[in-house]
């Protein structure tokens, strides 16, 4: 396993578990979407894995190594992506790039090919300052590459995107999982959560609801059913079936029968919705 | 190079990039360090703290001769109280009179009672009438061979402007270590907005995240620190002829004092939530600071409450050092105070930013 956790706490002044018990594993070249509402706990568990803050309870292991006994060697191998866009405004996208390869002691560091990969080569030379909230959000990204991480947490990656960047932005992110590297993302967008996760956990008040392949879930908790507009007595009406339970066959077809079909749709349960059946509140 | 001292280099590297690139940090620096020095070479190099006084006199000229004799008077002769009381409020010729009664040898002589009249000039500070007080006593045991039954004043307490009768320096002797303290002040002001900057863009918290250690951060804002405080403040002392005396000496305190306002630098950056909390730390911190450099410039202001300042022994070291040409043999109790103050606010700048950024 490329993560493991096991029973990890951690609490604030005030006694006020942020993280209450958590375990879970991530393997290489797998991507964990971790979703949760503001003050889930999300951050505070990204922050005890990348060695940020020291665990109240419990362990985690990266890459084999236990956190944080050995955070130097673990930090070297990992790569982060900040909500914030903290970089350096005053220096150049290059400049950005090579201090932190400066950090990770890489020697001779060509930071134009990361440039390329993220779009910003044109502007590589540019100050960040006058980059727009599309282009820091790339940066960091590229950023977060700089070391050729083995893991990579990305805390919203495509935040602030246009949806051509966050595209491909995604398709980085795909790219480095087929590589091997183990993913954990922190996302707010269900989209992109079900489109890139193998996994999604979900986490409120300090603890995982469920943690489940995005398919699986919504077999799961989901409810599936067919939404069709039909054209009857000369009136446009629109009629969803639920696909669960008895004589759904039935159902289904009495209504088909009764006008002329003008769409119809299978509609199957979002994670926002399980995530609400599950923790009994949104996401936001 | 070893790993630590890589990141180490690399911040530093990264930092002095970001100053370079600070407009407003330069044109301060810049402008700073041309006022201070064109301020410098226009301000006064000569002294004239000879104290004119103007005499009316009965058999005492044998006795005012010697009173005059290299003890910083002048003393002129008039005919008459009523000549001498004119000239006063002229203030052309003398702005202070001291006119002696016909019987006042006879009754000095004679352990009696008498009365001297002085006039004063509006503009005479109180140290000046302290001396002519103190010069009419002398008069007064020149004439009666002893000393006369007068309860002499309380000792004066001045920190920086201890007896220096006779060698007085100049205004521009005395705002050498002024200009040196102001230069320090710069530097602080900019490492404080580089140290706040970090933690509010939360630039530290990336640079956390990589084999970098908190105490590689605080390091690296340490040496820059000090070390541009420290150059800076040795050009400008460079500029004003503040090397020629002792150099060696010079360098150790302006190094000390570089470390100094560094620590305070940490301090006001890791305390200010935003911009104007960075200004309002670092103002609280170098107002009380600036007051043993200000009083340097106004001896006989301040009192001995300033010795306990973090800058006085910085301050008052350059002045002995660099007016005076004192060597370090008799600066002691500055270096041992600067040396004490500089641990002091290093670690607790050390200790606050590093609660800032692990708090990130």
């Amino acid at each position: 396993m490329a993560i493991q956790v096991r029973d990890l706490t951690f609490s604030y002044g005030g006694g006020v578990k942020a993280v209450d018990g958590i375990s879970f594993d991530v393997a290489p070249g797998e991507i964990l979407g971790v979703l949760g509402p503001n003050g889930a706990g999300k951050s505070t568990t990204i922050k005890m894995l990348t060695g940020m803050l020291d665990p109240g309870a419990g362990s985690i292991t990266v890459l084999g190594l236990p956190m944080p006994e050995r955070k130097e060697e673990i930090q070297a191998r990992i790569g982060v992506c900040f909500e914030e866009k903290n970089l350096y405004p005053q220096m150049t996208g290059r400049e950005n790039l090579a201090f932190f390869a400066r950090l990770y002691g890489i020697r001779h560091f060509e930071p134009d090919p990361l440039l390329e990969r993220v779009g910003l080569f044109d502007r590589r030379n540019d100050r960040v300052a006058d980059y727009s909230k599309g282009m820091r959000q790339r940066l960091m990204v590229a950023r977060a590459l700089v070391n050729g991480p083995e893991v990579l947490f990305l805390d919203e990656p495509t935040d602030g995107l246009d949806p051509v960047s966050a595209r491909s932005v995604r398709a980085i992110i795909e790219a480095e999982a087929e590589r091997g590297v183990a993913v954990v993302l922190t996302t707010h967008d269900m989209y992109e959560a079900d489109q890139l996760s193998n996994r999604v956990a979900f986490i409120d008040e300090g603890r995982i609801l469920t943690i489940d392949t995005p398919e699986h879930l919504k077999l799961t908790h989901g409810r599936r059913s067919v939404k069709v507009k039909l054209l009857r007595d000369g009136n446009e009406v629109t009629e969803t079936v639920p696909l669960d339970g008895d004589g759904a066959t039935e159902r289904l077809e009495r209504l088909l029968e009764s006008g002329t079909i003008l769409t119809i749709h299978t509609e199957e349960a979002t994670l926002e919705d399980i995530f609400v059946e599950l923790a009994g509140r949104r996401l936001e | 190079m070893s790993g630590r001292a890589r990141i180490v280099a690399a911040i530093v590297a990264k930092d002095l990039r970001a100053l370079t690139r600070d407009r407003f940090y330069l044109i301060i620096t810049v402008l700073g360090l041309v006022a201070y020095v064109a301020i410098f070479w226009v301000l006064p190099s000569t002294v004239d703290e000879t104290i004119e006084i103007g005499v009316h006199q009965t058999g005492l000229d044998r006795f005012i001769d010697q009173l005059g004799d290299g003890q910083g008077l002048t003393v002129t002769s008039f005919g008459s109280a009523d000549a001498l009381r004119a000239a006063v409020e002229r203030g052309d010729e003398v702005t202070v009179g001291v006119s002696f009664p016909p019987e006042f040898l006879d009754r000095v002589r004679a352990g009696e009672p008498t009365t001297v009249t002085v006039y004063l000039g509006g503009e005479v500070p109180d140290a000046v009438r302290a001396v002519v007080a103190g010069s009419v006593r002398e008069l007064a045991f020149l004439a009666a061979g002893e000393l006369p039954p007068v309860t002499l004043p309380a000792e004066r307490v001045v920190v920086l402007g201890e007896d220096r009768v006779g060698n007085q320096i100049s205004v521009r002797e005395r705002a050498r270590p002024l200009f040196a303290f102001f230069v320090l002040v710069v530097e602080t002001m900019a490492l404080a907005a580089l140290v706040a900057s970090e933690i509010q863009a939360r630039t530290a918290s990336a640079v956390l995240v990589t084999p970098a250690k908190v105490s590689d951060l605080l390091v690296a804002k340490g040496i820059l620190g000090t070390l541009l405080a420290f150059g800076e403040s040795l050009v400008l002392m460079a500029a004003i002829a503040g090397l020629s005396s002792y150099p060696g000496t010079v360098l150790l305190l302006l190094a000390l004092g570089a470390i100094l306002v560094t620590g305070f630098g940490l301090l006001a950056g890791s305390s200010g939530a935003d911009f104007v909390g960075i200004v309002f730390w670092t103002m609280a911190f170098m107002i009380p600071l600036a007051v043993p450099a200000i009083g340097v410039l106004f001896p006989g202001s301040a009192t001995g409450w300033v010795k306990a300042l973090p800058s006085w022994g910085l301050v008052d070291g350059l002045l002995r050092v660099s007016a005076y040409g004192e060597g370090i043999g008799s600066l002691g109790t500055q270096l041992v105070a600067l040396a004490v103050w500089c641990v002091v606010a290093f670690v607790a700048g050390w200790i606050v930013l590093k609660r800032r950024v692990v708090r990130l």
